[in-house]
């Protein structure tokens, strides 16, 4: 017991010690938190629009009016012809064209189909699909209106169906609701994997593991006095990332926070685990650096901190049953937004701690190999 | 006198390639100085890496006071103190600290064995509070050597302990390993400086993992075969080439500044058939001087020996 507690000593100085750890427990997850969020945003505030108007009757001027006062677009006024529009878009002038065709007001008056066309520029899809959204929304707004007053009166009255929204768990469709807390799994990531693979391999690469080595000190009880110590700093910046969470964005957990401990404590020990499986392949830091850095890419693209799992493809929802990550942002998610019960997350917990265990026991074995 | 390490034929291959140590076996008698011997690369770090159990051997047996250094590997950590060829201690933590560290880790503590590392101690706890890798070369190898006293081991195992360090913490270094002894802890020291060796009890010569001899120093020295003498020359080296040409049986190599020939035939009539080669080379020289042969000079001679025994019976 007081080997494992100078054990434990020893890191906690060690890590006080190093200006460039303390740099990356305290200001990354900082940067992180206050960066990220504000720039990982889906929601599209600037639009440059331009219109070909082939019928210039009043409404289809009106119309035009109509996008330059919902504060999304800012017009470009009436382009000439197509060839001059596309230049436009060429050179990143306007994101979307929009064209009223000849005989447009006639054609409404006459209750006639017509045919607006809208043009986008896709090279990022989703500035495309969100603006053509808005801008259908926009000309569907204006129509029903248009409807609404220039009825006949003794036409029959059409059934028109009014769509709106709800978005539960995240009201108001918030980007930040998402991002937030994935942000708390990436930093627990970082602290578990990343700085407990260099921290060991440091010591292959100093010696001070031979010195070690040479003393009567078993490998577990050298393993846990560096596990406890990471576990606990771990724990801590999960601790803060809550309450920056809950101060600076204004999000509460709706769910249990002993429980969102609990497997964050789990989920810790699955990454120590891991790093120290990844220090004991490594020679050097770099080496182990670029391991961790090509798991945790695969880890967060496939987590759906980014893009949602549901559209991904059958073979990456099977390397996903092995992405600890993917399984931690679920329950990161359910729980801090949704509110998720224990008894519906059972299978992560379960997997979770699978996980930690194979992990950390091939962590030990692989540790005796390599020391032998 | 009892053993405290006996080592039988052991072999160790890297990567089923390098040969690192080829049928050692000697022994280390309680209580003495051992030095191992030997050139860069010669074998010696992976026979300490094997008796300090950190290295497996491919075949062999080692023990270390009865002790298996494989099935019991754990009770021979508890006696064994192990100083590594490069500095190995926590450079952030300070000095005491380090101290503390390792005092823990074999279930001591600093004031348990204080007595033993007292002369050792009293020099480097004015730095206590320092970072040990803020400390100069010296005083690291102080550290580093009560680190591994701190448990008061029965064994201590030093690897090129004053490699990189000035003559002068050098010497006090051979001092402090002779007190060392008087508590009677066996000491293996390796080292390539070939005259740290007459500082030893015994040494073994080592090359090319090749146990080559193990003697007293100056037992080695008395049996010295040649007749040894020094000169000054202007062209230490391109003597060498010359050299193939002398008829004379002898061996001549560079010794620092200095040129050092062994002769194996009746000196008498080979010194005056020496000094006219070298006249007929057009070398001028300095005066020929009878010398006693250091451990160097016997190294020298015991690796020449072996290679012409080689060449011929290959």
């Amino acid at each position: 017991m007081r080997t494992i507690l100078i054990l434990i000593k020893k890191e906690f100085l060690q890590v006080f010690r190093n200006p460039l750890l303390i740099g990356i427990l305290t200001v990354a997850p900082m940067v992180q938190f206050i960066i990220f969020p504000f720039c990982a945003d889906y929601e599209i505030k600037v639009l440059h629009i331009a219109f070909i108007d082939n019928d210039h009757s009043t409404i289809s001027q009106d119309l035009t009016h109509t996008f330059n006062a919902s504060g999304y677009f800012i017009s470009h006024g009436l382009v000439k012809n197509k060839k001059e529009a596309e230049k436009m878009m060429k050179h990143d002038k306007i994101d979307i064209l929009v064209e009223f065709p000849h005989d447009f007001e006639r054609s409404l008056y006459n209750n006639e189909p017509t045919q607006i066309a809208i043009t986008a520029n896709a090279i990022n899809t989703m500035k495309a699909g969100i603006g053509t959204g808005y801008v259908q929304n926009i000309i569907g707004d204006y129509l029903n209106d248009f409807a609404q007053n220039n009825r006949p009166p003794q036409a029959p009255t059409k059934v028109s169906i009014n769509i709106s929204n709800v978005y539960w768990y995240n009201e108001q469709m918030n980007y930040k609701n998402l991002i937030v807390p994935g942000i708390l799994v990436i930093l627990v990531t970082l602290i578990g994997c990343y700085v407990t693979a260099l921290n060991l391999v440091r010591e292959k690469e100093i010696g001070t593991i031979e010195q070690v080595n040479v003393t009567p000190i078993r490998r577990w009880q050298f393993l846990l006095g560096k596990m406890i110590p990471f576990w606990i700093l771990g724990i801590s910046e999960f601790i803060i990332g809550l309450v920056i969470m809950k101060l600076v964005f204004g999000i509460t957990v709706q769910g249990s926070i002993p429980m969102l401990l609990g497997c964050t404590a789990i989920y810790l020990l699955v990454m120590l685990g891991l790093g120290f499986f990844i220090s004991s392949i490594a020679d050097n830091q770099l080496q182990a650096m670029f391991i961790v850095l090509f798991l945790f890419i695969v880890f967060v693209l496939l987590s759906g901190l980014f893009t949602p799992t549901e559209g991904m493809p059958e073979w990456a929802h099977k390397i996903n049953y092995l992405n600890p990550m993917s399984f931690f942002m679920n329950v990161i998610k359910k729980v801090v937004l949704k509110g998720t019960e224990v008894e519906s997350l059972r299978t992560e917990f379960i997997v979770l701690s699978v996980m930690a265990v194979v992990i950390n026991t091939g962590a030990v074995v692989s540790y005796k190999e390599s020391s032998k | 006198m009892t053993n405290a390490i006996t080592i039988e034929h052991v072999n160790k291959v890297y990567d089923g390639k390098v040969t690192a140590l080829k049928d050692v076996s000697f022994n280390v008698e309680e209580g003495e100085v051992f030095g191992l011997v030997g050139p860069d690369g010669a074998g010696k770090s992976t026979l300490f890496n094997i008796l300090t159990t950190l290295l497996l051997p491919d075949s062999g047996k080692i023990s270390l006071l009865g002790m298996d250094v494989i099935n019991e590997y754990k009770s021979v950590r508890q006696i064994i103190g192990y100083l590594p060829g490069v500095f190995s201690l926590y450079p952030d933590l300070s000095v005491e600290e380090n101290l503390q560290f390792f005092a823990v880790m074999y279930k001591s503590s600093i004031e348990e064995n204080m007595e033993l590392i007292r002369p050792i101690w009293k020099q480097i706890s004015p730095f206590s509070d320092r970072k040990a890798g803020k400390l100069s070369g010296g005083m690291k190898q102080k550290l580093a050597l009560c680190c591994a006293l701190i448990h008061c081991p029965k064994i201590l195992f030093l690897d090129e302990p004053t490699t990189g360090v000035d003559p002068v913490s050098r010497k006090e270094f051979w001092d402090i390993l002779k007190s060392i002894r008087t508590q009677g802890i066996t000491v293996v020291v390796s080292t390539p400086y070939m005259d740290e060796a007459t500082r030893c009890d015994r040494i073994a010569m080592i090359q090319e993992g090749q146990i080559l001899g193990i003697n007293t120093p100056s037992a080695f020295i008395r049996d010295f075969q040649g007749k040894l003498y020094t000169f000054r020359s202007e062209n230490i080296f391109s003597l060498l080439n010359i050299m193939e040409q002398c008829p004379l049986r002898c061996n001549y190599y560079p010794y620092g500044e200095h040129c050092h020939i062994a002769f194996y035939d009746d000196v008498a009539t080979a010194l005056p058939q020496f000094e006219q080669f070298l006249q007929e080379q057009g070398q001028s020289h300095g005066e020929i001087i009878a010398i006693d042969p250091s451990v160097e000079d016997c190294f020298i001679e015991i690796v020449q020996m072996r290679n012409a025994l080689n060449q011929t019976q290959p």
